[in-house]
């Protein structure tokens, strides 16, 4: 009788794995992240803080990066623009208007939007290469913009910005921009997370696939791609209004090419998809380039280039796909 | 009644080479019909014209009494005209659930919602996982669609045309690559749809075709050669020259027929 009831229910099981233990799984590593973040600030000294305060503003940017490459499949050099229109424009709120971080956030995400809308709807009608060789033009022509500006300080950058303030008061230490950084970094990575999770992200994830299915299926891919770019534009203008909330100043080499580039390989390296192995990857890129970069006489881009090859042979789902695998081989035996 | 699929005169072309040739071809709403021809014979190349990957050289195509001809593959498909690859084209980065989910949620209309996850559009997922079990593959939901089998591909493949709710399906060469008991359950599984349904498939099984057609067309080099009845088509003189009944496949390109 026993042997029976505990027989019974095993096709059930093995009809609808693994999708609990994930989920559980996946809630409980990211209110562990989100701890061991918020308590950055209570161990560490100010120049790491600061230090993570930047990484986190670039996992941003590199988070809008995955959105279009890793998910929807459009692979992009153009993402440092936004987030440059994003630092610009916090920037210069802070100078002119207010110090207060929200209000900057919200100027930088429209702003980022509306430029994400004006170029995106070009950009999208391209495919693969050619949409990475748009994307590079845009991110070199609002280069050039920022670099020749007056109004944005030209080639000198823009200087002056004020404490940022949160709630009406002033965050003068490092731990307390950390904070709020880490809180809008984490607001961000909910609305892209969800985004991915959802109906949409979905159908992201069929036009990465195969995008001529999708048009057999009736989906119209252009307005879908669209959307996803404006969306892409505010978050990584968002991570330029925490980039510049912690630099308080913003120069045209913030938006270049290097940044670009430095961002695609974030999330080749973390693992292109994840939306957390491109943060990790972020994190790692930012490391080497700000910080080892000094003990190896300069040459972090060389030492980059080499973690870049490492991945690519020895782990080519990324930082992401270290943790995916074992999971794997449990799920086959 | 208007029929569900009418094409005029339908024509495509390669520069000199006419793949599809004045195929004037009518089918009933809730009809079976059967394309059946050798190979080159144009089969998937007019599936691709009607369905509107490719764009048609001349001639028409009518889709409940509507001239589509003009629209796009995507309009076509939101009118109701499907169609699936004689190559299975999937989602293969996707898992199998998601495969049927990305043509049930456009029927549903929610294809771009964003507002919360996926998993919680429960309509959408029940519908998916129905599709999913009526061509078997309800085990391997949440496997990536990469994972599965040639033959479960193609079984994937009728899962997600079906769930795009169409008017009008075309099944090209559905059971090809699939075992005998994945084609005994399609067959099945194809007997079992409504006759609000119309139904062109392209077969080379032949046991499957006079099974299942109401109707069967004989394309070759292009053309129409016969339409009719299963009963008349396998007594059509010119049909069993061009191709029941050629004993060698090089009677076909030799002046054998005709």
């Amino acid at each position: 009788m026993k042997a029976v009831e505990t027989t019974a229910p095993a096709p059930a099981v093995a009809a609808r794995p693994r999708r609990p233990a994930r989920r559980g799984r996946a809630v409980a590593a990211a209110v562990t992240a989100a701890a061991l973040l918020a308590a950055v600030p209570l161990v560490l000294g100010a120049y790491p803080v600061s230090m993570m305060t930047r990484m986190l503003a670039f996992a941003v940017l590199v988070l809008s990066v995955d959105l279009l490459t890793g998910i929807t499949g459009m692979p992009t050099l153009g993402q440092a623009a936004y987030f440059g229109v994003g630092a610009y424009t916090a920037a210069l709120v802070g100078v002119h208007l207010t110090s207060d971080g929200a209000v900057q956030v919200a100027a930088a995400l429209l702003a980022g939007l509306a430029a994400a809308a004006v170029t995106g709807w070009i950009a999208v009608r391209a495919h693969g290469i050619v949409f990475l060789m748009l994307t590079l033009a845009i991110g070199e022509s609002v280069h050039q913009l920022a670099d020749t500006w007056s109004l944005v300080g030209g080639g000198n950058g823009l200087a002056g910005m004020p404490p940022v303030s949160v709630l009406g008061t002033a965050l003068p230490a490092a731990g307390f921009v950390y904070w709020w950084v880490l809180a809008v970094a984490a607001a961000a990575f909910a609305v892209v997370a969800l985004v991915a999770r959802s109906p949409y992200g979905r159908t992201l994830r069929g036009i990465r696939d195969n995008e001529a299915r999708m048009r057999a299926l009736g989906y119209r891919p252009g307005p879908a791609k669209f959307g996803v770019f404006c969306l892409a534009g505010a978050v990584a203008a968002v991570g330029g209004a925490l980039w510049a909330a912690q630099v308080r100043f913003v120069s045209p080499g913030d938006l270049g090419f290097e940044v670009a580039a430095l961002a695609l390989l974030s999330v080749v390296i973390g693992g292109s998809g994840t939306l957390w192995g491109p943060c990790l990857g972020a994190a790692l890129v930012l490391l080497v380039r700000d910080n080892l970069s000094a003990h190896v006489g300069g040459h972090g881009a060389l030492v980059l280039g080499a973690v870049f090859v490492a991945v690519v042979f020895t782990m080519p789902r990324g930082l992401a796909g270290l943790a995916r695998r074992p999971r794997r081989t449990e799920a086959r035996s | 009644m208007t029929p569900a699929l009418r094409l005029e005169g339908l024509t495509r072309s390669y520069g000199s080479l006419t793949a599809v040739d004045h195929v004037d071809l009518t089918v009933a709403r809730g009809e079976r019909h059967a394309l059946i021809g050798p190979n080159g014979a144009g089969k998937s190349t007019l599936f691709a014209t009607v369905a509107g990957t490719l764009r048609a050289t001349s001639g028409r195509v009518l889709l409940n009494g509507r001239d589509v001809t003009a629209l796009s593959e995507s309009e076509r498909a939101r009118r109701g005209l499907l169609r699936t690859y004689q190559h299975s084209s999937l989602f293969l980065g996707c898992t199998v659930l998601d495969n049927v989910a990305l043509a049930v949620q456009r029927v549903q209309r929610v294809a771009h919602r964003f507002d919360r996850p996926a998993r919680g559009f429960r309509r959408v997922q029940a519908r998916a996982l129905e599709h999913l079990e009526s061509v078997g593959l309800a085990g391997r939901a949440h496997d990536t669609a990469s994972e599965l089998s040639h033959g479960e591909r193609r079984q994937l493949e009728v899962a997600m045309v079906l769930a795009a709710e169409p008017a009008v399906v075309m099944f090209d060469e559905p059971t090809a690559g699939m075992s005998a008991a994945e084609t005994e359950r399609f067959a099945t599984l194809l007997e079992g749809l409504p006759r609000s349904l119309t139904v062109v498939i392209v077969e080379h099984d032949l046991d499957v075709v006079f099974r299942l057609a109401d109707r069967v067309t004989v394309l070759h080099l292009g053309a129409v050669l016969a339409s009719g009845p299963p009963a008349a088509i396998r007594s059509d003189e010119a049909v069993r020259a061009a191709y029941l009944g050629a004993a060698r496949t090089e009677d076909l390109f030799t002046g054998g027929a005709r």
